[in-house]
């Protein structure tokens, strides 16, 4: 690795902890009015990094950020008013009340959109009705609490200012010692939000923010992992508004107005939209531009230029400041997807599966069956799956076939979960699985692979498999062990730090494959896998499944009927959601029903 | 006495909710044929009220003044599609950053040209009783044309070949290019009908709401969360939200501040969403 590489992989350590070090010195030497006024732009950085946590690595547009804000500040100021007597340290009182009550407000708020499996634009609507809802509260809502007034409109008033020393009501700081010890919480923020964002809580964030469906599909509990990230954003959130109470000694109902709330995606999109460190360059920038021309003749257009600017920013500069500058860099380092150019075809290596099979079987039980009870599925006037009652076992792949709109997808979607069962049971082993979420049936033993390749795009091939071996062995090296064993089986290992994006569409299904392999499941169910795959992939896929089907159960759905005659398994003929012929291919071929089923003939049915 | 007192609040909330109808409308059909939000639908209602007042100011009569309104801002929003929206197509969080920019430059703009307190034109006169109670007649003229509005966005998009188009280009815009429909043209057309709806709002309502630069933000945010309450089905669905929302927050604050009317409308919205996470329409079967 290069010395450029290697300062690229550090350069969310590197460059932050410049920029503080700078900061440190400058507020030896600024204005004391312009470190009043900067230490303000890093409140808003702060809290424009509790937005990134949940946009740019969760992928929810929250404009609930400045409710958590300013619940926070609110709840933190009023603490620290009446701690003031007993605690001199305001900074200690405040800022662990505003987190905790900015978290508690995030999770309530969380609760309700991840638990109801709320569409993304309700939720980012949600959350801003929430703010819009505490604005108009506030605006009349007065309580004494102790020592603090909330009157309203009026505000809460003599909040103490940044004190450091222990003892009651001592002097607060100078202007330029606040700055800097606002500098450090937020600098403290960030490097606990960046070491978060890198563990495997962050990582699994991030799947959740490329494909909510498949991170649930690999059996992690999605709604927990969202649940969690937005109470920390609302965490850091509180922060920022407690820190912001004991900066301005004032809080008035206008921190939750509309304005502030939309401010606060200007300034992550100015920085750099996921990059944490952004905010902040965001928030400096558009607070130092504003400072600046508030002294020109330009001043009151300060509105006019902030709209200017999102949308070109918008339109020409997605990623923002340091997102453009990390576009440059990365031009100037070996491309990492060079190796995706020079390819060759899938080999299955019978006896390498069979090794890695005997080892799942080893550690996650022997094969489970499949069983489904009067299953039924209807949208509006339309059956998809009609009192389906089958039982697939091990031992022989079954596969499913049947003319468009048959109902296949839809009984193995209703099986999955994906669609939820109007009525009828769904048996997983012994456990009736019909009416648990996904991630539970898949913590079951269940494995779902998808008619379309569904891998983490911005992931590499080995971080793919890795996410799926870490969701069932809950242990890094484990997870290690598993994933460089299913990638030399896939004979993807050239290919370990390509991006899943750079893959060719049947490289993707190979790689999903794997990841359905690295789950260890008891029943696996692959809708269409051979879809997009060439005559020499078809064979491998054949081998694979066959193979597949001695160790576990397996329930396929194909189109490709020569696929299917090489499987030389089961076969079940769905036909307007119900079950219309069995048996094995060739049987099948010559049923004259089933060939009118196909032809859409009606002489026999 | 009481019964009396009864239908006039009815009345009048009935005449508030028609109120964010006009006001939702244009909103509602460009999210619901474009999928666009469009945060900056305040400002075009905003464009609508200036030009209609100019026009008064001129000496002509207000009845002239809104077409001259809606012209005005189907020319502005064909030209803000055609620059901003039309790059931005399947990207609706970006497009609602990008039309909230728009928003803040438009207000900025208002301001510079028309400073912030502007002459509001009076109400024309008459009013009607119910019992001891004496509402004006303009605001209760809304409801009619608030219907007018609905019936006549129906039919555009239903018995037009405009509509037809609009609704294909939005649904499967590859398959509509290619059986010939210029869908490029036909969105840039569809915006600048919700901007022209939004143009009209503002004129039509500018004896009861007068134009200042800041109008549009009031009436957007309340239009917005009416239209993502409806959900798929947007213009039913709107009628549905505005009457439930405009008017159930009208008969609260008539009843007690409009504080707890705005409290109110918050709050339903909030738990409406909890209810139905896409929308009260979502699983509706008819689809306009």
């Amino acid at each position: 690795m290069t010395k450029s590489q290697k300062c690229y992989r550090l350069a969310g350590l590197i460059f932050p902890a410049i920029a503080v070090l700078c900061a440190l010195v400058a507020a030896g030497m600024m204005e004391p009015y312009l470190a009043f006024v900067a230490t303000s732009w890093i409140i808003f950085g702060l809290l424009g990094l509790s937005l990134d946590v949940v946009w740019g690595r969760g992928g929810l547009l929250s404009l609930g950020q400045t409710a958590f804000y300013g619940l926070g500040g609110y709840f933190g100021s009023v603490v620290a008013i009446n701690m003031a007597d007993l605690f001199g340290n305001s900074l200690l009182v405040a800022i662990p009340a505003g987190a905790i009550f900015g978290a508690m407000a995030a999770a309530v708020l969380g609760y309700i959109i991840f638990y109801s499996r709320m569409g993304l634009l309700q939720s980012t609507i949600l959350s801003y009705t929430f703010t819009l809802l505490l604005w108009s509260l506030t605006q009349t809502f007065k309580l004494e609490v102790g020592n603090a007034v909330i009157g309203g409109d009026n505000g809460l008033s003599n909040i103490p200012g940044v004190v450091l020393s222990i003892a009651p009501n001592s002097e607060s700081l100078e202007p330029n010692a606040v700055f800097a010890a606002v500098v450090l919480v937020s600098a403290a923020v960030y490097y606990f939000t960046y070491w978060l964002m890198k563990s495997n809580f962050g990582k699994v964030i991030d799947c959740i923010r490329l494909d909510v469906e498949k991170t649930e599909l690999l059996g992690y509990d999605v709604r927990k992992y969202q649940l969690l990230n937005f109470a920390y954003s609302g965490a850091v959130a509180g922060i920022a508004g407690a820190l912001f109470g004991l900066w301005s000694n004032y809080l008035n109902p206008s921190i939750f107005s509309v304005q502030e709330a939309l401010l606060v995606p200007i300034y992550v999109l100015v920085g750099g939209l996921g990059t944490l460190a952004g905010p902040f360059v965001g928030a400096c920038l558009i607070g130092g531009l504003s400072f600046w021309l508030g002294s020109g003749s330009a001043g009151g257009q300060t509105t006019l230029m902030l709209g200017v600017v999102l949308i070109l920013l918008v339109l020409f500069l997605k990623n923002g400041i340091i997102g453009a500058l990390n576009d440059i860099w990365l031009r100037f380092l070996p491309d990492v997807n060079e190796a995706a150019k020079n390819s060759s075809a899938v080999r299955i290596n019978v006896a390498v599966l069979e090794k890695i099979l005997q080892q799942a079987e080893a550690q996650a039980g022997p094969a489970k069956e499949l069983k489904t009870d009067k299953l039924l599925k209807r949208f509006g006037g339309v059956i998809p799956v009609n009192n389906v009652s089958r039982i697939f076992v091990p031992g022989q792949p079954y596969s499913l076939i049947g003319p468009n709109g048959a109902g296949k997808s839809s009984f193995l979607k209703t099986c999955v979960g994906i669609y939820q069962p109007d009525k009828g049971e769904v048996f997983i082993g012994s456990d009736n699985v019909a009416q648990m979420s996904i991630f539970h049936k898949v913590q079951k033993g269940m494995g779902v692979k998808n008619q379309k390749p569904q891998v983490f795009s911005e992931l590499s091939v080995i971080q793919n498999l890795w996410i799926a071996a870490f969701s069932r062995t809950r242990s890094e090296q484990d997870a290690q062990v598993v994933s460089d064993e299913i990638i030399s089986m896939l004979g993807l290992n050239k290919h370990s730090d390509v991006q899943a994006s750079a893959l060719s569409h049947g490289q993707q299904q190979w790689l999903d494959i794997g990841m359905v392999l690295c789950l260890a499941p008891r029943v696996v169910l692959l809708d269409e896998p051979a879809a997009g795959m060439t005559n020499e992939e078809t064979r491998e896929l054949s081998t694979l499944v066959r193979t597949l089907a001695r160790y576990t159960t397996v329930v396929v759905v194909e189109h490709d009927m020569e696929f299917i005659r090489t499987l030389e398994g089961h076969v079940t003929v769905l036909h307007q959601g119900e079950v219309f012929a069995e048996g094995d291919i060739e049987t099948l071929r010559l049923n004259e029903r089933v060939l009118d089923i196909y032809l859409g003939r009606s002489k026999h049915v | 006495m009481e019964l009396d007192y009864l239908a006039s609040v009815l009345v009048s909330s009935l005449s508030s909710a028609s109120i964010l109808l006009i006001a939702t409308i244009g909103l509602a059909v460009v999210f619901g044929l474009m999928g666009v939000i469009n945060l900056a639908h305040g400002e075009f209602l905003m464009i609508g009220a200036y030009s209609a007042l100019t026009v008064t100011q001129l000496g002509l009569p207000y009845v002239l003044s809104i077409p001259v309104a809606v012209l005005v801002t189907m020319a502005i929003g064909a030209i803000v599609e055609v620059l901003i929206i039309s790059r931005l197509y399947g990207r609706i969080f970006d497009t609602m950053l990008a039309t909230w920019g728009l928003s803040m430059v438009l207000y900025q703009l208002a301001v510079l040209i028309f400073g912030t307190v502007s002459p509001g034109i009076g109400m024309p006169q008459y009013n009607i009783q119910i019992g001891d109670y004496n509402l004006a007649g303009y605001p209760l003229l809304m409801i009619v044309v608030a219907i007018a509005m609905l019936v006549f966005v129906y039919l555009l998009m239903t018995k037009t070949i405009y509509g037809m188009k609009a609704r294909a280009s939005i649904q499967e815009p590859e398959m509509a290019q290619a059986i010939g429909i210029d869908s490029t043209r036909t969105n840039t057309l569809t915006f600048a009908v919700g901007c022209g709806l939004a143009g009209f709002a503002g004129a039509v309502l500018l004896p009861i709401v007068p134009a200042t630069p800041s109008m549009g933000f009031a009436f957007v945010i309340k239009s917005f969360l009416t239209v993502v309450v409806a959900g798929p089905v947007t213009l039913t669905g709107s009628a549905l939200a505005a009457i439930g929302l405009g008017g159930g927050s009208s008969i609260t604050a008539s009843f007690m501040t409009s504080v707890a009317g705005d409290v109110f409308f918050f709050l339903v919205t909030a738990i409406i969403l909890w209810l139905y996470p896409l929308g009260i329409s979502a699983k509706w079967r008819h689809k306009l």
